[in-house]
């Protein structure tokens, strides 16, 4: 935990420096932007370098979503008295999972729950168990479908639900195993969706 | 009051940022100064005082909730805006609670900044108009 403590620390610093680089790009670009609208008309290259600045303003935001959900990311390991925020958890991971899903061809959907929703686990641990059940339906998808990561509140607790596999087949991939040892260490009900659709992770309730 | 009349001071210690910042609000007709760090940005307040302040809230020196605490003390009038990062939305709760405007984060909207000056700069001559 220790060492998850100091990369985190050290990831927030370099998402901190993200930030700023990005910032400094989206003025600089803002300024070619501003400068080009006041004298652009004899510019015989005015629509493609406005092209170049619309691919540039697009990058800065691809990189800031990335950049927050890391530096959430960095403070994940972090113990807080009122536990953590599904949303934010699993949103965070869903950015961060994207890749992961695509190289498999497959589509990652995030259907956030009931603003608030907590848990008494840490972040990082909730984003473990999560992202270890993606783990279990992602060779199991075909090309292009659409694998969902959802946050349920049932009987005032959080739910994370992976739709898009079914729950017989996802138990039988390796990573099944190591998904249903954390769950039993951490106090986690693991089981099936409705009608054996997909798997269910019932969240532990927060701390009085 | 005309935005050639605003009198903005720009603090933060990314030099190409908030310079490029301060030459756009410029192309806009808006009169800045701008300081890379907190205790020129306490002297910049002493020296003339600015309606409006943005301020980055992680510099090194002086941290930018401190230069907003010492300048409210000094110089109550003056409205900032404060610029925060990633995970620091609870420092620009805690600005508010110090006596910041606003808070806004990196990177910004030049539009939306502009109208948060205009909204500070408005509230601070009512208030000033009330403590006549």
């Amino acid at each position: 935990m220790r060492d998850a403590l100091f990369m985190g620390r050290m990831t927030a610093q370099a998402t901190h420096e993200m930030q700023n680089i990005l910032a400094t790009i989206r003025e600089s670009a803002g300024l070619m932007e501003d400068l080009l609208a006041m004298g652009g008309e004899g510019f015989a290259h005015a629509e493609r370098f406005k092209k170049g600045l619309g691919v540039l303003a697009a990058q800065v935001e691809r990189g800031m979503t990335l950049s927050e959900q890391l530096n959430y990311c960095a403070h994940a390991p972090e113990v807080c008295p009122a536990g953590s925020e599904v949303n934010d958890a699993l949103r965070a991971l869903a950015v961060l999972f994207t890749r992961i899903a695509a190289r498999h061809r497959v589509r990652l959907a995030f259907a956030p729950g009931r603003a608030g929703l907590r848990t008494s686990l840490r972040a990082v641990e909730v984003m473990d168990l999560a992202g270890l059940a993606l783990d279990c339906a992602l060779p199991l998808l075909a090309r292009d479908a659409e694998l969902c990561l959802r946050v349920v509140e049932q009987g005032g607790l959080a739910e994370a639900r992976v739709e898009g596999a079914p729950y017989a087949e996802m138990t039988a991939q390796p990573v099944f195993a190591e998904l249903s040892a954390r769950a039993g260490a951490l106090g986690v009900g693991l089981r099936p969706g409705p009608q054996g659709a997909g798997l269910v992770l019932a969240l532990p309730a927060p701390r009085a | 009051m005309n935005k050639q009349d605003w009198k903005i001071l720009l603090v933060d210690d990314e030099h190409e940022f908030i310079t490029t910042l301060a030459e756009r609000l410029e192309l806009r007709g808006i009169n800045t100064r701008v300081v890379f760090d907190g205790e020129s940005a306490l002297l910049a307040v002493a020296e003339d005082e600015p309606q409006v302040m943005i301020l980055d809230v992680l510099m090194p020196g002086i941290k930018g909730l401190e230069v907003l605490e010492r300048v409210k003390r000094t110089n109550p009038n003056v409205q900032v805006l404060l610029l925060t990062g990633h995970g620091s939305t609870r420092d620009g709760i805690e600005g508010m609670r110090l006596g910041a405007f606003d808070y806004m984060m990196k990177p910004l909207n030049i539009d939306t900044l502009i109208e948060k000056m205009e909204s500070a700069i408005d509230y601070a001559g009512k208030a000033a108009k009330l403590g006549q």
